[in-house]
């Protein structure tokens, strides 16, 4: 069985985990050749998200968070024939760990932190407690663990074009940013699995030709769909599943608290009572996807749909402010995107009924990092939060004050992120995140729009975890679990 | 036929080509380091930290000076290297074969429809000028000429992809998986290049046949010894506009590089014009160059080459020259 | 970058011969059929927005977004974010015809003044100056043009300065070769000997003289520079939305083709009514100068 599956992203520096910067948006191509110490997975409506050790067997936490032990299923081998045990584990982590991408994992590391016990073990020790560490690994190139043997016989550049690793599936050729081929692992460590005999991953510029190829039955599944007129259409279509999966990373707009308009907390204020998102989220995407007054969003952990005392749209009172402050003029940008277009524009001019002067300027990555390290941007649209707040670009990486592309700088809200991303105990956890919602939002440090996650089409026929049904996206996307991907015959 | 002077006209003229393509690398590397933004922010993205992004840089070579890294570069191309990628890591010029197949076939085909239509198109027309055939040819290509070719581009999409299916939306099939298939998936963006060329020869030709046909003294001769108008049409007429269509073919092929980009963007085809634009999107800059350079070369021997048919073909010319 | 783009010379290569025998009425209509749909577009887009009661082009209602054709108050309907199509299609005409006119002017300027230095002065002058068009003219423009929007930003001006230096060279070389062919008429001749001042001779003599090839360009580069226009919007530069321009609402509404094909339908037919009118008058002007 043959599924060719396509995606809107691209792997131009290769896919060996150690050098590969594009992490988060190649997870589907990650997880078919390497598998994954550890997974994300859900009920089929998405719920009870939890991660899962896969090629480790377990894993305890000591020290109060300072240690934590990863157990290594017994018997696993990479594709190459060489043993997936505790040295090889350690190798590539000790290699991730100088990685330059972004999905290297954010460890306070010991000296000498990374060891082994025996030959099944890792042990990791920290310098302050890390009870996210688990839970982050699904969103790091840690996850992904590559043949030391052949990396060493292939050589770096070589082995990311065809990395070897100890997945579902084995790499045939690589074109990198173009396609993938692969092909069953028949030594996989899962007994009967996977189902399909090859697997074909293209890369395909945009969402519409991938809604056309899928049509015209060049492709059977297409992840990360996010142009709302074409889910709409291919929710129509009888030939095609489309699977909305469950929200975690809310879009907010960051406030500069550091420079005027927004050091002052009642522009800020103007900022929330102007933003109307109950019109976005019907005008714009149709009510597809959920509201949200924090960084949390229903697919992730720690949500709750609302903030006591969240300022929501009173155009009235946005109007007053203004007033009151003799005039506010915005400067809102955002990274190019679809969906970060539409909502700006429509920021753009909820704002100016408010009698608040606006710009809008949709950037590349350059003009978003130059923006960001010259201090002197307004106001930013982004996305905040990940299925758990702690890890990936989670909610430090928005609020912060020891982040470059945060926009506060708060003692109180610095110690209340710390605390819920060292904590253990997830109640506790859950409350300190409650207090930092509430802090932001009594500060007015951002309001939050809504919870977007992209959609996942499959031709009629294709079925599988993450596809077809709901697991919440790490990063960008869903990890969609390829060695249970399985196609009826039509 | 070919003299000595045409060989010496060709050396003069390759000689020429040098200082071009010398000073196209350099207004290159000039230009591209214009733009804002280098390989190592693109690839780490929107949330790396300076640090990181510092390291990237540094292992990548970005932080020598341009001049530096031009003469390095130049030094490499003279021998026929044109680097290494800054983000694959691998040599430019293993990529480069591959993909100028794939856009060589595109352009290729478009080649073969445009003058496969225009060129019966235009006699049928000129051999009865003003009857229904001409006018409806003349309103075709003078439509065809102002439409947008991503316009038409999508057109077809929309028809012959989205509605009937009939053809692949995107990608491609190599000639070596199946020739059909290969046909089918180059189908709509050959048709696509190739219909702004059909309008344009077809408009050209026409109107130097007829111009022929109506005016000229030899074919006048010819029609006064009793001559089938066909035979005057095709040895006579024909053969002459012929010089005027190698030219704007010529002229063509490198205005086509541009049309290459946009059709294989909105084709998703692994040709050259996605590698150029790829590589400009993550500021790949040695693949830039490279593609840059390709596109001078060939633009240059392009109209070399124009040149050259034309003076074989036509005496007065290579006596002119001489 | 469009096929279009034909060099200058071959552009000028294709003679309109009338199909019919010339009649004076008809190639009064030749000029005026396409002369007035452009006074039409023009009118529309410059002057209803100002007479007709024509909501804005941006700053929408979201809650009335995506609204099929004829809806009340909205002739051609409005976009995902509930502008109103119909206003944006002749806002984005303004902003397409003052890029187009404004790189045109640049360029006659510009390249034209170039090409006839060039020409008049001969020699090294001509050399080098041509030698360094020739460099630009094999540099793939597409790719300058994308290095200069993606340098300066995308706005309004830095498209007219991006696009600038696609006609420069085209300018250029068609101005020197009329240029060239003028030398060796009797009145050029006779200026020079009579020691008229080379600034005079310029003004006087040559610009009036290559000024009807060089305007007959300039026509038919109004609709190839058009169609460049949005094919840098395609690309993600160009004149940068929510502010509408015929080439950057071709290249939003493709992201949705299939879902939303009319929001590409209007602006293409808006662009190509524009181009063909400027190819037509451009033709019938040639027809008229070279005096057939």
């Amino acid at each position: 069985m043959l599924l060719d599956a396509s995606f809107a992203g691209a792997w131009p520096t290769g896919l060996d985990p150690a050098t590969n910067t594009t992490g988060g948006a190649n997870l589907t191509q990650m997880s078919a050749i390497y598998g994954g110490l550890f997974r994300l997975v859900a009920d089929d409506d998405g719920s009870n998200a939890k991660v899962v050790p896969h090629q480790a067997e377990s894993y305890e936490f000591a020290d109060g968070g300072r240690t934590l032990r990863i157990k290594i299923k017994p018997g696993i081998k990479f594709t190459d024939g060489t043993p997936f045990d505790a040295a090889a584990v350690a190798f590539n982590f000790e290699r991730d760990m100088k990685s330059t991408c972004t999905c290297r994992p954010q460890w306070p590391l010991a000296e000498g932190g990374i060891s082994t016990e025996g030959n099944d073990t890792v042990v990791l020790k920290f310098t302050r407690p890390n009870g996210a560490a688990v839970n982050s690994m699904v969103v790091s190139n840690v996850n992904w663990i590559a043949s030391p043997t052949a990396l060493k016989t292939m050589g770096e550049d070589k082995f990311k074009i065809t990395p070897v690793g100890a997945g579902p599936f084995k790499v045939v050729s690589n074109k990198l940013s173009s396609e993938l081929v692969l092909e069953r692992n028949p030594d996989y460590f899962v007994p009967g699995r996977p189902y399909l005999d090859k697997l074909i991953v293209k890369s395909v510029g945009d969402d519409q030709p991938a809604y056309q190829a899928l049509l015209a039955g060049q492709g059977d599944a297409y992840e990360g769909m996010t142009t709302t007129p074409l889910i709409e259409q291919a929710q129509a279509n009888p030939r095609l599943v489309v699977t909305q999966q469950p929200a975690t990373s809310p879009y907010l707009i960051q406030l500069n608290t550091k420079i005027p308009p927004f050091n002052n907390k009642l522009a800020r204020e103007a900022i929330y009572y102007a933003t109307n998102v109950e019109a976005i989220k019907k005008g714009l995407f149709k009510d597809w996807y959920p509201v949200s007054q924090t960084f949390t969003a229903p697919g992730g952990l720690f949500h709750h749909p609302t903030v006591p005392g969240y300022r929501t749209y009173d155009l009235e009172k946005a109007k007053q402010i203004v007033q009151q402050l003799g005039g506010l003029t915005v400067d809102l940008g955002t990274l190019s995107a679809y969906v970060a277009d539409q909502v700006n524009t429509a920021l753009k001019t909820q704002w100016e009924q408010a009698g608040i002067k606006v710009t809008i300027h949709s950037e590349q990555l350059n003009g978003l990092i130059q923006n960001f390290n010259s201090g002197k941007w307004q106001a930013m649209l982004q996305t905040a939060g990940a299925w758990d707040p702690a890890a990936g670009v989670g909610v430090g990486f928005r609020f912060h004050s020891g982040v470059p592309f945060s926009g506060v700088a708060d003692p109180k809200l610095d110690s209340l992120l710390d605390q819920a991303a060292a904590e253990i105990d997830p109640a506790k956890r859950d409350q300190l995140y409650q207090q930092a919602g509430k802090l932001i939002s009594d500060e007015a440090y951002g309001p939050f729009i809504l919870a977007f996650a992209p959609a996942n089409v499959v031709v009629k026929g294709v079925h599988g975890p993450g596809l077809t049904t709901k697991i919440p996206p790490v990063v960008v996307n869903t990890g969609i679990i390829w060695d249970e991907v399985w196609k009826s015959n039509p | 036929m070919l003299g000595s002077p045409s060989l010496r006209l060709v050396g003069k003229r390759l000689l020429m080509a040098v200082p071009i393509v010398l000073g196209v690398s350099i207004l290159t590397f000039w230009v591209l380091n214009l733009i804002p933004g280098n390989a190592a922010q693109q690839l780490l993205g929107p949330e790396a930290s300076p640090d990181q992004i510092q390291q990237l840089e540094e292992e990548m070579g970005l932080n020598r000076p341009q001049v530096v890294r031009y003469l390095d570069w130049l030094g490499g191309a003279v021998h026929g290297d044109l680097g290494t990628s800054l983000v694959s890591r691998q040599p430019v010029t293993d990529e480069l074969g591959p993909r100028l197949a794939v856009s060589g076939e595109v352009v290729g085909l478009a080649f073969l429809i445009s003058l496969g239509l225009a060129i019966p198109v235009s006699l049928l027309a000129a051999r009865w000028p003003n009857r229904m055939l001409d006018r409806i040819s003349m309103v075709v290509s003078t439509t065809g000429l102002s439409v947008a070719n991503y316009v038409f581009a999508l057109l077809l999409v929309l028809l012959f992809a989205v509605q009937l299916a009939w053809f692949p939306a995107i990608g491609y099939t190599p000639l070596s998986e199946s020739v059909t298939g290969n046909l089918r998936s180059l189908a709509l963006p050959a048709i696509a290049i190739a219909f702004p060329l059909f309008c344009f020869y077809t408009r050209f030709l026409r109107s130097d046949l007829v111009d022929q046909m109506q005016g000229e003294d030899y074919i006048m001769t010819a029609r006064a010894k009793g001559i089938g108008p066909w035979q005057v049409l095709l040895r006579h007429a024909f053969r002459n506009s012929a010089f005027g269509l190698i030219t704007i073919v010529g002229l063509n092929l490198s205005t086509l590089i541009g049309a290459t980009v946009i059709i294989e963007q909105i084709f998703a085809l692994p040709g050259i014009g996605q590698m150029l634009l790829q590589a400009i999107n993550t500021r790949d800059f040695i693949v830039v160059q490279a593609c840059v350079i390709v596109f001078a070369i060939i633009t240059v021997l392009a109209n070399l080459l124009a040149d050259l048919l034309y003076a074989v073909l036509d005496p007065r010319i290579r006596y002119g020259s001489n | 970058m469009a096929v279009t783009e034909a060099p200058a010379s071959s552009v000028l290569a294709v003679d309109e011969t009338a199909p019919a025998p010339a009649r004076k009425w008809l190639r009064s209509l030749a000029i005026g059929l396409p002369a007035g749909l452009l006074v039409l577009i023009f009118g529309a887009c410059f002057v209803l927005p100002l007479v007709a009661p024509i909501p804005k082009p941006t700053g929408g209602d979201v809650l009335s977004s995506s609204l099929p054709p004829f809806s009340p108050g909205h002739l051609l309907g409005t976009d995902p974010n509930g502008n109103d199509i119909f206003s944006r299609i002749l806002y984005g005409g303004r902003s397409s015809l003052i890029v187009a006119i404004s790189v045109n002017l640049l360029g006659l300027a510009l390249g034209g003044s170039l090409g006839a230095l060039s020409a008049h002065f001969g020699g090294a002058v001509d050399t080098i100056i041509m030698r360094v068009l020739d460099v630009f003219i094999a540099f793939p423009s597409l790719v300058l043009t994308l290095a200069v929007a993606q340098s300066l930003g995308p706005s309004q001006r830095n498209t007219i300065f991006a696009l600038a230096f696609f006609s420069i060279p085209a300018f250029a070389r068609i101005s020197r070769a009329a240029t060239l062919r003028l030398r060796e008429q009797p009145f050029m001749v006779a200026a020079k000997l009579s020691g008229t001042s080379t600034w005079r001779i310029l003004v006087r003599h040559i610009a009036p003289n290559i000024g009807p090839q060089l305007m007959t360009f300039a026509m038919l580069g109004m609709g190839i520079i058009m169609i460049i226009e949005g094919a840098l919007s395609f690309l993600g530069l160009g004149i940068p939305p929510p502010a509408p321009s015929w080439g950057n609402m071709i290249a939003q509404g493709q992201l949705s083709l299939s879902a939303t094909p009319l929001l590409v339908v209007w602006p293409s037919l808006a662009l190509f009514l524009t181009v063909i009118g400027f190819n037509q008058l451009g033709e019938a002007l040639r027809a008229r100068w070279s005096g057939r």
